[in-house]
């Protein structure tokens, strides 16, 4: 297990300029390079309970630093980078800058939850790392995901006709994210299909892409239900830009 | 006649040693120096004690009663012991008041003196006047009202600092005062009750809530009143040109240096030895152990025991104590005390 040593000196930190005359000597270049001080000079008092509104991080504050979580987890033995333990703590004490320079990699979290069973406080540090992809994706630290691109896309067709069907969900998905809808593995998936599925259920694929089937009554229910998700939603958002003294403790 | 047990201090300790040498059927007499019974969680004002949650006040009075109602109680208020002479069994001590008290043995119950923060100038105590002790807290929680004492504000920002006093040797204090860190976090609940907007940050550098007081309350501040726990002892506080104190440290969970504004400072002040112990160890010629607090005998066969025979200690004269555990000790030391008084009549007999 390696030993999570931060490095004193952040390469952002470090300030040259080009050009630069003092006092009529010219100290361009490196001679007037300088590191900015480290200091962390304030908390975001409410940033803890702003992340505790998204699902999974409910429990972040619970969290007392043993590092269990980051001992353990299967993302942190490949990148010591990933430190779920270290963003529990930047998020209780809302020191919200140096979560945003861990933004891309905090998503790569595989969900093995390792962490969530071995935590002797259940913050379920697995939650809080989807907490906070979910907080940097709706703060636009970072681009729309992939799998919120696939939620949307799977959601969008229930909402339509009560229903999904797979091939529709699988091409659109490929398509908004800009793959190619023909990767190697799908052409293999589809040769194995035509040898071994029977001709009905192929012919009802078929004839699914172009009909698009309705779950029968569906109604008006796929509006309410979309009503009803983005009324949610917009509490959720509403509850988060709350000032402090309405939602104290 | 059956000679009484002398219990020099009337608080949790003595309380509890008077009440069972008289529900053992012996006579105790009772010396306090202060002008009031109930010791140090009245003398400086305590508000909820840990951890029945009761009112200092409440608890204390309860048991200040028990020994005033008993009429095998003698009760001696603003008065010192000045000479004790004679042996186990067989003592003689003289008050300040000029009374003699013929005795069988000696129970001290004389607790601790809390850690003056003047002590550690680069926190801020005396400098600030902002920055408080728990004490002052204390007393604030039991007046009704948290605030800043520069111009009464409500704080939006305490900052508790640990091991104020404790875990020190720059100052020669090398003992854990054991009960300070349940006690901070108690009082973080305490002020978030009665200012549910303001946020409490406590600087640690360990968590020490033995036992029970783990989860009902270390656990129970942070999960559902939202303490903070940061892992750094602040190395100073200063004042921002805001107004706001500073408190400068380093964060080593994130390993930066950290300054962080806050409105109140706290100091979880430990406990030191009786400020009175020298005269304590010379009047009733008992040793010390090398901290300063009253050095004890071995424990498993000479419970309660001190350097010298007859004499006893209990509570938070041998070592920082909680104040259940001094009632218990107090108990225990009565036995003690009591059989002492048997073992002489049995000889005379």
């Amino acid at each position: 297990m390696a030993i999570h040593e931060k490095t004193l000196i952040d390469a952002d930190r470090i300030q040259t300029s080009d050009n630069l005359v003092l006092d009529g000597v010219d100290v361009s270049g490196h001679w007037n390079t300088m590191v900015l001080p480290r200091y962390l000079t304030n908390y975001d008092t409410d940033f803890a309970r702003q992340i505790r509104t998204f699902a999974g991080g409910e429990n972040v504050h619970r969290c007392w630093q043993c590092g269990s979580c980051t001992n353990s987890c299967t993302v942190y033995a490949q990148n010591t980078d990933f430190n779920p333990r270290y963003w529990i703590y930047l998020t209780n004490l809302g020191l919200k800058a140096d979560i945003l320079k861990d933004k891309d990699i905090i998503w790569t979290c595989v969900s093995c939850n390792r962490c969530t069973n071995i935590c002797p406080k259940d913050v379920k540090p697995e939650g809080v790392m989807k907490a906070l992809a979910h907080w940097l994706e709706e703060e636009g630290h970072t681009p729309e995901s992939r799998s919120s691109i696939f939620d949307n896309e799977f959601l969008g067709q229930v909402y339509e006709t009560g229903r999904i069907e797979d091939t529709r969900v699988l091409i659109n998905f490929l398509r908004k994210t800009n793959q190619s809808l023909t990767p190697p593995w799908l052409i293999e998936l589809g040769k194995r299909m035509t040898k071994h599925l029977p001709l009905t259920f192929l012919t009802h694929m078929g004839l699914h892409l172009v009909f698009k089937p309705r779950t029968k009554s569906w109604g008006r229910t796929g509006e309410v239900l979309r009503e009803y998700v983005r009324e949610q939603k917009e509490i959720a958002r509403k509850e988060r830009a709350m000032p402090k003294e309405a939602v104290h403790v | 006649m059956q000679k009484p047990v002398l219990v020099v201090g009337a608080g949790p300790a003595g309380l509890a040693a008077a009440a069972g040498v008289v529900a053992s059927g012996a006579q105790a007499v009772l010396v306090e120096k202060a002008a009031k019974l109930g010791g140090t969680p009245i003398l400086s004002g305590y508000a909820k004690l840990v951890p029945s949650g009761e009112w200092a006040r409440d608890a204390m009075g309860r048991m200040v009663k028990r020994v005033e109602d008993s009429k095998n109680v003698t009760i001696h208020k603003e008065t010192k012991v000045t000479k004790l002479t004679g042996e186990a069994g067989n003592f003689t001590a003289t008050l300040s008041n000029g009374t003699t008290v013929e005795c069988g043995s000696v129970i001290l119950a004389t607790g601790f003196t809390h850690f003056d923060s003047i002590n550690k100038p680069e926190w801020g105590f005396g400098t600030f006047e902002d920055v408080v002790t728990t004490t002052q807290v204390e007393q604030m929680v039991a007046a009704g009202k948290v605030a800043c004492p520069s111009d009464g504000r409500v704080p939006e920002r305490v900052a508790i600092l640990l091991c104020v006093g404790s875990r020190d040797r720059q100052i020669g204090r090398e003992w854990c005062s054991k009960i300070c860190c349940t006690v901070s976090t108690n009082l973080a609940m305490e002020i978030k009750e009665l200012s549910p907007t303001t946020d409490v940050f406590i600087y640690y550098m360990d968590i020490r809530t033995f036992g029970l007081y783990e989860d009902r309350f270390y656990w129970k501040s942070q999960e559902e009143f939202k303490t903070k726990f940061v892992k750094a002892r602040i190395a100073e506080v200063t004042r921002a040109p805001d107004g706001r104190l500073l408190v400068k440290g380093e964060d080593t969970l994130v390993k930066r240096p950290i300054v962080i504004p806050m409105d109140l400072v706290v100091h979880a002040v430990g406990m030191d030895p009786n400020e009175d112990n020298p005269e304590i160890a010379r009047v009733f010629g008992i040793g010390l152990e090398k901290h300063g607090f009253i050095d004890r005998a071995e424990h498993y066969t000479n419970t309660c025991g001190t350097t010298r025979r007859g004499i006893y200690a209990v509570g938070a004269a041998l070592a920082p104590e909680t104040i259940d555990d001094s009632i218990s000790q107090g108990t225990a030391a009565a036995m003690r005390a009591v059989a002492d008084l048997n073992a002489l009549v049995q000889k005379s007999a």
